[in-house]
This record gives C-alpha cells, structure tokens and sequence, in this order.
C-alpha cells in the first residue's frame, strides 16, 4: 500500500526540514492563478517563491501540475463510535483531538490521494457532538503536533441519525438511550434550548457553555450535519434565530448538505456556507437526500462559499479531487473546483493564513498530479507535506 | 497435605519479607526447621543469568543459599536433578479461580476494590498452574472498568497471597468505553481519569503519588499514545497491559519509563504480537506475560516466551520475562521470581530448559513444599 516515497520518508524521520524545487508545466495556486512552467521552491516546511517561466534545473522533482495540497472538511477521520460521547446529547466541550488514531489507515489514504489538510469532528451520534479539530494528515504521529487549528468548529448534527439509537423509557432503565430526542423536532429543540440556555446563562460558565458562547458570538463556526432539505432549513432557521436573540455575527456552515441545491436563496439569505456531500451511488445519500450534480455550481453562482468533501463515499467517491471532478461535471469551472478543495475549505476553517493556496510564506503543502487536475485520467502521484517529499513520484 | 503447606507458609515469616496472608484455616506451629538441597545441571536464576552444576539450600521454604560446591548441612535431605531448575513462572493478568468477580458493572470506577478478596483458594485453576509451572500469577481487575481496583499477587498454592494492593488497575482501551452508559468515548474516558486523578481519593491517591503502579489496559497504537500522556500528566509509574501494537512506539514507552505485561498467546497466533515483544526487548523495555487463565491453558504463558524466541527475542531476556521481570512488574522481585537468597523457594525441576517445547515438568515447589511431582 506505501509507496517507496512515503517508506523512505518514515525511514528519514518525518518532519525534518527540508529545502527542495518542484517543476510543473502548470502550476495552480488555488486563489485564482495560473502559473506556466513554473518553480515552487520551499524550504523549511514553508514555500520560499514561486518562479513561473524558467526551466526546469536537474534536481527537481518535476511533474505536469501542481496545486496546493486539498482540504477536506468532512474527513473520514475520527469516524469511530469512541469518537462521541453519547451519554448525554448535548456535549460542546468534548474534543475529538483526544479521540483520534494517527495510524488509522485512512489518514494515509487521504494524503496519498493528494489531502494534505481535515477537519475531524466528532461523530454524528449526539446533537451538539463538540469542538472539530483541524490538522495535516501526515507528519509526527502526534495529534498536537500535525494540528492546524485547534477548536476549529462546534460539530453538530440535524437529521436522524441524532436521534436515530434513542427510543422512549422501555426495557434496561440504565439505558441511555430512553431519555433522548426521538424525532427532529426534539433534536431541533435540544439545540435551540442549549443555545438559548448558554445565551441566558448567569454566573460562572461551565465549560460547554462557555463553547456555546463562542459558537453564539462567530468565533467559532457551527458545523452542522444537515443532509435533506428540512434539516438545511431546520439548521439555517435556528441559526437566524440566534443571531436575532443574540450576535448576528454567528456563523454557519451546513456539513453534508446534499440537498442545498433545492434552497438556495435561503442560504444567500443567512450567508451560511455549504460543504457538500460526496457525489457517490449516483446522488443517492443519507436520509433519503438526492445530491443533484450541478449543486456545486448553483451554489457557487449565487455566492454561496462551497467547499467539497468526501465524508463516507467508498471506492473513487472517497478521492476528494474526484468530487471536483463530479463538480466540474455539474457546470463548475476548474477555478471553482480547485477552490472548492482549497481555499475555500481554509477560509471556513479558519486555517488560510497557512494552508489553502499557494503562496510565498504559506506552508509547504503540494499536491503533485500527473496531468491536469480532476480529469479522470489524473491523479496525485507526489505529494510535499511541510516542505517535506512524504509522496514521491514514481 | 494443605496443612503442611499453610504450616511452610507461616514459617516464611522471618526476615524482611512481606507477611503472607493466609486465606483460609491452619494453625502455625513450632518445629525444626526443615532444609533441603537441590542439585541440577544448570540453574536459571530469574535475572537473566544461568548456572551450571549448581545448588541450592532451601530451609524451611525459603532459599538460604545458591551457588556452586554449597556446604550441605547434614540434616539435609539432598534432591539431585538431572535437568533444570528454574524459579516459579509468575503469569501477569490472571482470573484464576476468581471467574467473573474481578468485574463490577455497576460500577466504573471502583479504586478501593481489592482482587485479593475475590478468589477461591481451592479452585482447580491453580492445579492446572501448578502443573504448567506457574506458582504464582496476578489477579488484575478487569479492563473493563475505567478503574477496576487493585490487583492481587497471589501463589497457587494455599492461598497465599504475597501482595495485596500491587497494582492499580486502569482502562484506558475501548473495552473501557460502553454501549449504552457512560463512558461510550475516549474523550469522556480521558476527562473521568483526569477528574479522579485530579482530586484523588483511596488507591488513586496511593498512585497519583507514586506510591502504588499503574497497570494500563490499551489496545491499539493511539490507545498506547493516550495512556502515556495521561500517565505523564499524572506523573504515574506501572506497566502497560497489552503489547500487540506495541511495535512501532517500543521507544515511547521506553522512554516513559512503564513496564508491558505482553498480551498472552495462542499457539499459532500471527506474528506482530511476537515482533511487537521483539521491539520491546530491543528497546530494553521490562516486559512479562500475561495469561487470562482460566480463559486460556497454563502452558501458553511459557509457549509465549518461546513464541517471542522464535521472533528473535533473547532466550535470557525471555525467561526473565517470565520470572524475575514479571515479579519486578508485580512489585513482589524482593519475594519471588529469582533464585536468590532470602526469596520464596519455588522452583520448577524441568527435564530441559522451560522454553523448550520438548521440556516436560517433574516438579513444582511451592514455599519449599513439593506440590507437583511423585515421591522421590
């Protein structure tokens, strides 16, 4: 499964600084430029200038493309039922970091295929399931070492699956189960009762309140799971709402939102932002949502910031630079596209000042493709992590 | 017979030694003391080290003297074996004769819980160890439990229990984690241990201040990583329980400072388990072997050792492992594990050496009292 690249990296001691040149017949930066025959050259874990027009010099590592190592906001990362803490529904100050497996395999699928940057969450079981992570999916094996940005969103989830282990007070009376919402509207009613509680409260906070706090005041985004239409709606309502009681400086972003496409004028209303659903078993996702194709670009047209993600998707769906692909397919342009997995992804994750595009300063995280990206007939076959060759062309 | 053997226990008193507690009835009663000598063609220490055509005086069931050319006082009676004699095995992680009590469900934290109190003494389990060899193993709460109480050393033989309170047992593996009650994630897990270890009451303070091991339950690689970092927040000391994917971070543990009692063996288990113990020794981490008996046979401890061999492990470190190391893990090295002076005369007479597949046992010693083996 390792390519020779990424064993002799482990074998070098990941995470050593290194200085090195990568040549591209196109260089893509991710915000908007295009840069022909172009040198990238980095030097401790940092892009030091990006020189377009030269030929290539002998020791570089030359490939046909290059664009910043992808983002993917709904990672397959921490998707483990240890990764939620289901004895009560409302949990903001739970931390995935501490749930994480670094030597999951998934990590390095990810940065194989050209991600260099997640966001993990935690698992969708619970309402308010805690504070998202963000970090680079190769490096130390050390979760504070590889994050970006630590406390990057509250996660939270509408829809069923909140609600779908619960069931009322029968059987085991130790079960936690039969004392939770069973339907939406009792997960609706969890969230909004736990924002207005945080919102009213008085006194010394406790920790999950002080979270709610941050969530009610835009510092941090609410990342919310919301897969069919009335859960977009459901969470852009509550949203409003918040902002209306509260801070309107609130800040939303629908995580999975497949079903987007079908209420667009009302996420141009709240200014909320999507990260869409993989495309994968023909549009077909979770509760019954049909992700049309073209979503990306009615979205994208009307300014709505989209960023794509591969969450569950098995097989080729789980290629994040395939869900451009699938994008582009529905009316995206490949500046979109390439956005939508770059410096979009970095902007909601508050994470653009260091990864996301690239630029002289940033960190050194490139994916190298074999031709023009999101075509199918391409794929990343090098990847530098932090200035490091982690994937290197064969 | 289980008079003469409580009667040998008690007589073990002396010395620095921790007073055994005898678990079950026997009046102690003055007599001569009674020395015997032990001959073979090579004796394995415990620490390591072997000696060949070497002796050993035990009286009244503890060792007085190892050596070569002893003087053999002449009211000894002489046992000459043409084989060799090793310490007692010691099997970490055991639930002989305490079939499902090491366990509270309804409770996940029970720190003041005491393994020492939840076995049979006269239950087959300890036959069926006597007869492998083992002539003593470690009770261990289960790993079920965030804190599941305090583990027990205790001999096959009699009851004896040689320590109680050895080792605080933690959860920190998904077993820990549950279904359908508190805590069902790692975070919330982490955050319970950190909320008990912060204001610590009972067992917990004994460990928060160095003064009672750990002993952690991890399963895969990012469980070993948490334990490590909350025993380092906690400044705590003890071994970790469970050694399969122990492989790639045997020098994080190394350098932490804990001991792994290795996850025992099935005959025919696929090989990390043996390379991840391999590491571990290269690394120069302490190491024993766990065994769960009953659940598995008592001669997986040994055929575990000779698994690990067989992966490269060397075959000094691997019967130290099962002797000397796993007693050190125990806190008990100063009790049983060696064949030292002052120490527990239990011994096994092997007809080769123990982590021979071909070796068979021709008798076990217990305190100084034969309990395996016919009349010589």
């Amino acid at each position: 499964m390792m390519t020779p690249g990424l064993l002799l990296s482990l074998a070098l001691g990941v995470g050593a600084p290194a200085a090195g040149t990568y040549y591209a017949d196109v260089v893509y930066t991710g915000d908007g430029q295009t840069l022909e025959r172009c040198a990238v050259t980095v030097a401790d874990g940092k892009i030091t200038a990006l020189t377009p027009g030269v030929s290539p010099k002998d020791d570089a590592v030359r490939v046909k493309a290059i664009t910043p190592g992808m983002i993917d906001l709904s990672a397959r990362v921490a998707n483990s039922p240890y990764s939620v803490e289901e004895t009560y529904e409302v949990t903001p100050d739970f931390r995935v970091a501490n749930t994480l497996d670094l030597f999951d395999v998934t990590w390095e699928r990810h940065l194989q295929s050209g991600v260099t940057t997640v966001m993990a969450s935690p698992y969708d079981d619970n309402c308010i399931g805690g504070l998202s992570v963000v970090l680079k999916t190769g490096g130390a094996k050390d979760v504070e070492k590889r994050t970006v940005r630590a406390d990057a969103a509250l996660r939270g989830a509408f829809g069923s699956q909140p609600s779908s282990r619960n069931h009322p007070a029968y059987g085991a009376p130790d079960d936690i189960f039969s004392r939770r919402p069973t339907t939406r509207m009792g997960v609706e009613w969890e969230w909004r009762k736990s924002f207005f509680d945080a919102l009213y409260a008085q006194g010394e906070l406790d920790a999950g309140t002080k979270v709610l706090r941050r969530a009610l005041t835009g510092e941090l985004p609410v990342f919310a799971q919301a897969w069919a239409t009335q859960d977009v709606r459901t969470a852009v309502f509550l949203v409003e709402e918040m902002k209306a009681e509260g801070d309107a400086k609130m800040r939303l972003i629908v995580d999975c939102g497949a079903e987007a496409w079908r209420e667009p004028e009302l996420l141009v209303r709240s200014g909320a932002a999507v990260v869409l659903a993989p495309y994968d078993h023909d549009g077909r996702t979770t509760d019954g949502a049909f992700y049309a194709l073209e979503s990306a670009k009615t979205l994208t047209d009307l300014g709505v910031t989209v960023a794509l993600s591969s969450h569950y998707a098995a097989g080729p769906g789980s290629v994040l630079g395939a869900q451009a692909g699938y994008a582009m397919r529905g009316g995206l342009t490949f500046d979109q596209a390439l956005a939508a997995v770059t410096i979009n992804p970095a902007r909601l994750a508050g994470v653009d000042d260091r990864v996301g595009s690239l630029a002289v300063g940033k960190d050194a995280d490139l994916a190298l493709w074999n031709g023009t990206p999101f075509e199918l007939s391409s794929r990343v076959v090098g990847v530098v992590l932090d200035g490091d060759l982690v994937v290197a062309p064969e | 017979m289980l008079h003469a053997i409580l009667f040998a226990s008690a007589l073990a008193l002396g010395g620095e030694a921790p007073a055994p507690v005898i678990m079950t009835g026997g009046e102690p009663e003055a007599a001569p003391k009674v020395v015997t000598a032990f001959k073979a063609k090579r004796l394995y220490l415990g620490d390591g080290r072997a000696l060949d055509d070497g002796m050993l005086i035990v009286a009244d069931g503890v060792i007085t003297a190892v050596g070569k050319d002893l003087d053999v006082p002449a009211t000894a009676a002489v046992i000459e074996h043409d084989g060799v004699i090793s310490p007692g095995l010691i099997a970490l992680s055991s639930s002989d004769g305490a079939g499902g009590e090491l366990y509270d469900s309804t409770r996940i934290a029970l720190p003041d819980a005491d393994a020492a109190h939840a076995f049979r003494p006269a239950s087959h389990d300890f036959a069926r160890e006597r007869a492998a060899g083992i002539t003593a193993v470690v009770l261990t709460p289960d790993e079920r439990s965030l804190v599941g109480g305090t583990s027990a050393v205790v001999k096959t033989n009699g009851g004896v229990v040689v320590k109680r309170g050895a080792q605080l047992a933690l959860g920190l593996s998904s077993a820990a984690l549950h279904d359908n009650e508190f805590p069902t994630s790692y975070d919330g897990a982490l955050r319970e241990l950190d909320r008990l270890f912060d204001d610590p009451e009972g067992a917990i303070s004994k460990a928060a201040a160095g003064n009672l091991p750990v002993l952690m339950s991890v399963g895969d690689r990012a469980e070993i990583q948490r334990a490590l970092a909350f025993a380092a927040r906690h400044h705590l000391s003890g071994a970790l329980r469970g050694s399969y994917w122990a492989e790639e971070l045997a020098p994080a543990i190394k350098a932490s400072g804990f001991a792994v009692v290795c996850d025992p063996f099935d005959v025919g288990d696929e090989s990390r388990g043996a390379r991840s113990v391999k590491a571990l020794s290269e690394a120069g981490v302490r190491f024993g072997f766990g065994l769960d008996a009953p659940a598995r046979h008592p001669d997986c401890l040994r055929f575990a050792a000779a698994s690990c061999v067989r992966a490269g492990v060397d075959p000094h470190v691997a019967r130290r492992a099962l002797t000397g190391d796993a007693a050190q893990i125990a806190g008990v090295g100063g009790r049983i594990g060696r064949l030292a002076r002052g120490l527990d005369a239990d011994l096994v007479l092997w007809s080769g050496d123990p982590i021979q597949l071909s070796s068979s046992i021709e008798a076990v010693y217990i305190d100084g009292v034969r309990v395996v083996g016919g009349e010589r």
